[in-house]
């Protein structure tokens, strides 16, 4: 139960960030919304064995995180939930891609491997990233930014739904699971022949709840159709941020800086 | 004022829920709807904001009638506050739900801005601004509930058994802030302490009709009245 709402909290654990006052909070929702997509796609183009090139690019998440206070216990706890779907992913490069990359101190690393971390490293900046969006821009500025930018609507609100109900779920859930384990005798989780009952009235209570929600939203002037704020002009300081985020990883993937520096010295 | 003209509604099932209600509620005037469970105080505030569609009968707030073209109208006009605060309460930080109603009715970012720091500094919870309604106690989510209803700047305002999941000190402060907005209030609740001290009408609902209609302090200690609509009086 108390792990069921800590996970409750977890979920929301880093919009509650996104109410804060540093210079990157307080910057236009479309440049953070641009900053992150191209260092996401910049990321991403790199080679699976351009290992090395792609080091600088942590200075991203890192100096973002110090600039907007975050802490990084959280990011990195909510970045861990990605991690076993991309081990399992990149593990299947070190069975089959098997051919010697390199050797260090006579043993040979093959380009699998280089490729699994590689993956794993892609994985954690792009998810950081991702994850920094969220917690430095209000979660109301970052969808109607997607409907400004054109995002169809309709997968912009089944977004928002979903995320307002999982809490919803989760919710119910928690509450189901004390009751039934203060009547409980074994005391050994749920068992599996009450699974499916519990289950059952689990998405008919949720339903019930979700209805109760949605008139509640209904009330305040919901109507399935997405209300706009007001627009936002961009300011000198959006500009430099955009530029001072992307420029420098523009240009460290165009220029292979470990190369350049080679050369010169 | 809110005028409800022979009001019924009927659920699918065919249970009259509300059984030809008349009932007019003046400007600033705060009225308890008293009743047994299942006396229909829920599924009448649920119709006045056109949650639930009438069978039959109207409602009009400040003389504009309810209808498909008026329903959004009316909900601002007319703002309704949960027997649950968790069901209106679903943003991730407290600011995002006080913010809800003033963004969907397409105010600017900064007057949405002022209404929720005065609706939260009128009710005293400025600092709960940022936090998420997860870690809140009942009383602060009841408040925080209120807030979303007033950024709206309702002239009217519906509430559904406030003073449920209270404690006794929380209870207090609710009774305070109820006697402080200035806005016309229908209050449904079990509470007949709570409504004798806040309101200075009631209105006892049996089966889905008005039983009664007058001062809390006369009808609550009425025990035959109040035995009949299947309610303890006060002794």
């Amino acid at each position: 139960m108390a792990n069921m709402r800590s996970k409750i909290n977890e979920i929301y654990a880093l919009e509650q960030l996104s109410g804060g006052d540093s210079a990157v909070h307080r910057r236009h929702p479309l440049v953070k919304l641009v900053s992150a997509f191209v260092y996401i796609v910049l990321v991403v183009s790199f080679g699976r064995t351009e290992f090395l090139r792609l080091a600088p690019f942590v200075f991203y998440p890192v100096v973002l995180m110090a600039l907007s206070e975050t802490p990084w216990r959280i990011v990195l706890g909510r970045m861990a939930l990605a991690l076993p779907f991309v081990i399992v992913a990149g593990a299947s490069n070190i069975i089959f891609d098997r051919a010697t990359a390199f050797t260090i101190g006579g043993i040979a690393v093959s380009f699998g491997t280089v490729s699994f971390f590689s993956i794993l490293y892609r994985t954690f900046l792009c998810v950081t990233a991702v994850l920094l969006l969220v917690a430095v821009t209000p979660f109301a500025q970052l969808t109607d930014q997607l409907r400004r930018m054109h995002v169809p609507d309709v997968f912009v609100t089944l977004f928002e739904m979903i995320y307002r109900y999982i809490g919803v779920l989760l919710d119910e859930a928690s509450t189901m699971y004390t009751a039934y384990m203060l009547r409980s005798t074994e005391h050994r989780g749920l068992q599996m022949a009450h699974m499916g009952s519990f289950v059952g009235q689990l998405l008919i209570r949720s339903y019930d709840r979700a209805e109760r929600v949605y008139a509640a939203m209904k009330c305040r002037g919901y109507g399935g159709a997405a209300r706009r704020g007001a627009r936002r002009k961009l300011q000198p300081a959006d500009y430099a941020y955009l530029a001072l985020t992307c420029l420098p990883f523009i240009l460290l993937r165009l220029v292979d800086a470990a190369a350049v520096f080679e050369r010169l010295f | 004022m809110i005028e409800i003209m022979n009001l019924t509604v009927v659920y699918p099932d065919g249970t009259k829920a509300v059984d030809d209600v008349s009932l007019t509620i003046r400007d600033g005037e705060r009225v308890a709807l008293v009743g047994a469970n299942g006396a229909g105080k829920t599924s009448l505030l649920l119709a006045l904001v056109g949650v639930l569609p009438l069978t039959s009968g109207t409602v009009s707030a400040d003389g504009l009638e309810l209808s498909k073209k008026t329903l959004s109208d009316i909900r601002r006009k007319v703002g309704m506050v949960f027997q649950n605060p968790d069901d209106q309460l679903f943003m991730p930080m407290i600011a995002d739900d006080v913010a809800f109603g003033p963004r969907n009715y397409g105010l600017g970012e900064e007057e949405t801005a002022r209404r929720v720091d005065g609706a939260l500094d009128m009710l005293g919870i400025s600092h709960l601004k940022n936090r998420s309604s997860l870690k809140l106690s009942g009383g602060e989510k009841r408040m925080a509930a209120i807030a979303t209803v007033l950024t709206m700047e309702p002239s009217a305002l519906l509430f559904d058994e406030p003073t449920a999941f209270l404690d006794p000190k929380a209870r207090r402060g609710l009774i305070g802030v109820l006697k402080k907005l200035g806005q016309s209030q229908v209050i449904a609740t079990h509470d007949l302490t709570f409504a004798e001290e806040v309101c200075s009408r009631t209105i006892l609902l049996k089966q889905g009709r008005i039983y009664a209609d007058g001062d809390p302090k006369i009808l609550f200690r009425d025990e035959k009245l109040m035995d009949d609509c299947g309610i303890e009086a006060i002794m």
